[in-house]
């Protein structure tokens, strides 16, 4: 009797301790995730302006309508898109490229891992101002894509021309991320079983088909992960955008979103506008997650 | 991972050993491309202005120029602030690191270890705030952050990152291997949870613990959009400020430009150098939170 009035109060006070340790981060979260997105959509329904004595008025979806025939937002779309495609595309094809690369390798492997990564480690301010001055006219931009090239003495206008300044965005991203998406496809490629391409070995199989027929279906996940995960880092893209107009490149062919959203807010005051912006921008992360879930949930794959 | 089939293939087939040669070439040109990006920064801010845009670059310094980090770090009105903007920078992202894993493992070990009512929905509400981007929500904190007065402040810079679901997933992955009869045991001794949680699960999970601060240290170290917002004076600037208005003043020549980027970047890539197994950890923890 008096044994299970113990374990009894042990399960009681069980539960009030779990509470105790999750509260303050539930809070948290309830104060600064749920909080301000309610707040963001309500905020878009109102024609708010910062700065503003004026109570807002109430103008249920003028914002979404407005924006939806703005020239300009459609353009920070395409830009935004253009952007995700243009970078995650490589990124995905490359860091999976270099990954069966380094793995096949005896020699080197902690070199070119930590030598790939090594961009991620620095601060996206800074990448963007190294890169300002590789792009520079007289740049190390030009020099060796002149080298690679044969073109001698030609300005590939890097941040002025404005398919090259989006091309320029994209080179920056690339390189500040293949290595940290490496590093995620080696992992995936190092839990595949050793076994499976022994048994193939006995079967007769060469290098080509084990990369056709085990390696690659065997990092489908490692693949549905890794190109989500860039895609939404693409879509949030605003560092180097924003320095690189800063340093004098034109704004409209890379004025992504989240650029428009802090100018919108920021220099023209229209927060109403701004939070519409990033509710859009919110409900195209969570397309994409939402693709995620349905296609990794599709194949989830037992060695 | 076809280690043992090339063996036997690269004494027998020229064609390997082409492929074998390839793959050598690619790699290391590929490195190349990488690393010069981050070479230059170092080569550049010990040169004058006149030889960085030169054709063709000069990867050797002629001579170590240091007026270059003496102009970063003077700034171009001779006030000293970028001594001042690092260290918030310092205070901000370490305030930021030690709250992330202090909030993150309590939460996650009272998610990992305690059956109680409505934990799954409390996991997942937490695992929901994953999807909602910083960048929808900036607007609404800045809102409210100014409101309360906190703009330009250190209380305005820290309080949105005090704890994140990434770090609660992180710790309660951790903890959830742990074993119940060691806590069980402690508990027939006596022990308080508090006391369990302090003596027993903290000691024992020090490299996640250093992988989450490693990470959440970085990404405060980097953050500009949310500054950007809440700060208005030089300072309370951090550091990524300090490059962007440094970068956009007149005055400001190559060599200072990159002088100022490399003191933001020695003391990460130290970090990074002698602790890489954390950052590549990290990396590798990050991909496992997948659906």
């Amino acid at each position: 009797m008096s044994k299970r009035k113990t374990s009894y109060s042990i399960e009681r006070k069980k539960t009030r301790w779990g509470w105790i340790f999750v509260t303050p981060t539930l809070i948290f979260f309830l104060l600064f995730s749920f909080y301000p997105i309610f707040n963001a959509f309500y905020t878009s329904l109102f024609n708010k302006k910062l700065l503003s004595l004026k109570p807002p008025d109430f103008i249920s979806f003028n914002n979404y309508s407005y924006l939806l025939k703005s020239l300009d937002f459609w353009d920070s779309i395409r830009a935004t898109l253009v952007f995700t495609l243009g970078t995650f595309t490589p990124l995905l094809i490359f860091s999976l490229i270099f990954a069966i690369f380094i793995m096949s390798r005896k020699r080197l492997q902690k070199f070119f891992q930590i030598a790939y990564y090594s961009p991620a480690v620095l601060s996206s301010v800074v990448a963007a101002v190294i890169w300002l001055l590789i792009f520079d006219p007289r740049g190390l931009g030009n020099q060796w894509l002149n080298l690679i090239m044969n073109t001698p003495g030609i300005d590939h206008k890097w941040l002025a021309n404005s398919v090259m300044v989006q091309m320029s965005t994209m080179l920056v991203y690339f390189w500040k991320y293949v290595g940290y998406f490496t590093i995620i496809f080696i992992v995936g490629l190092a839990s595949i079983p050793q076994s499976i391409y022994e048994a193939a070995k006995i079967d007769g199989a060469n290098d080509w088909k084990n990369f056709w027929y085990i390696t690659l279906p065997l990092l489908k996940p490692t693949t549905i992960l890794v190109s989500i995960m860039s895609m939404l880092q693409c879509l949030k893209t605003f560092s180097t955008q924003y320095l690189f107009t800063q340093g004098g490149a034109p704004l409209a062919p890379i004025n992504v979103i989240t650029l428009n959203v802090y100018h919108t807010a920021i220099r023209d005051h229209q927060i109403g506008r701004a939070s519409a912006m990033s509710i859009i921008l919110f409900a195209i992360m969570l397309f994409f997650t939402w693709v995620q879930f349905r296609t990794s949930r599709a194949d989830e794959i037992s060695y | 991972m076809s280690d043992n089939l090339n063996k036997k293939k690269n004494k027998t087939s020229t064609q390997s050993l082409i492929i074998d040669l390839f793959i050598w070439i690619f790699l290391i040109l590929t490195a190349i491309f990488i690393l010069a990006p981050t070479i230059f920064m170092f080569t550049a801010s010990v040169m004058p202005a006149n030889d960085i845009l030169k054709m063709p670059y000069r990867w050797i310094p002629k001579s170590i120029y240091w007026q270059n980090y003496w102009q970063g770090i003077r700034g171009n009105d001779g006030t000293f602030i970028y001594i001042r903007n690092i260290l918030n920078s310092l205070i901000v992202a370490s305030v930021v690191a030690a709250s992330t894993v202090i909030l993150s493992s309590l939460a996650g070990f009272g998610l990992a270890k305690y059956y109680f009512k409505g934990r799954t929905i409390v996991f997942m509400m937490i695992m929901a705030t994953m999807m909602i981007p910083f960048e929808a929500i900036m607007i609404p904190l800045y809102l409210v952050t100014t409101k309360l007065g906190l703009q330009d402040s250190y209380a305005g810079l820290i309080a949105p990152f005090l704890v994140n679901a990434f770090g609660v997933f992180l710790m309660r992955q951790y903890f959830i291997t742990f074993p119940d009869e060691i806590l069980d045991a402690a508990r027939i001794d006596g022990a308080s949870e508090l006391m369990i949680f302090r003596t027993i699960i903290l000691p024992n999970s020090m490299p996640a613990m250093a992988t989450l601060a490693i990470l959440t240290f970085k990404s405060q170290w980097d953050n500009l959009l949310w500054p950007l917002l809440v700060v208005q004076s030089e300072e309370m600037k951090t550091i990524p400020l300090y490059i962007v208005k440094f970068t956009a003043e007149k005055h400001t020549n190559e060599g200072a430009m990159m002088a100022v980027a490399a003191i933001a970047s020695i003391p990460i890539l130290i970090v990074f150098f002698k602790l890489s197994k954390y950052f590549l950890s990290g990396a590798v923890l990050y991909s496992s939170r997948k659906g």
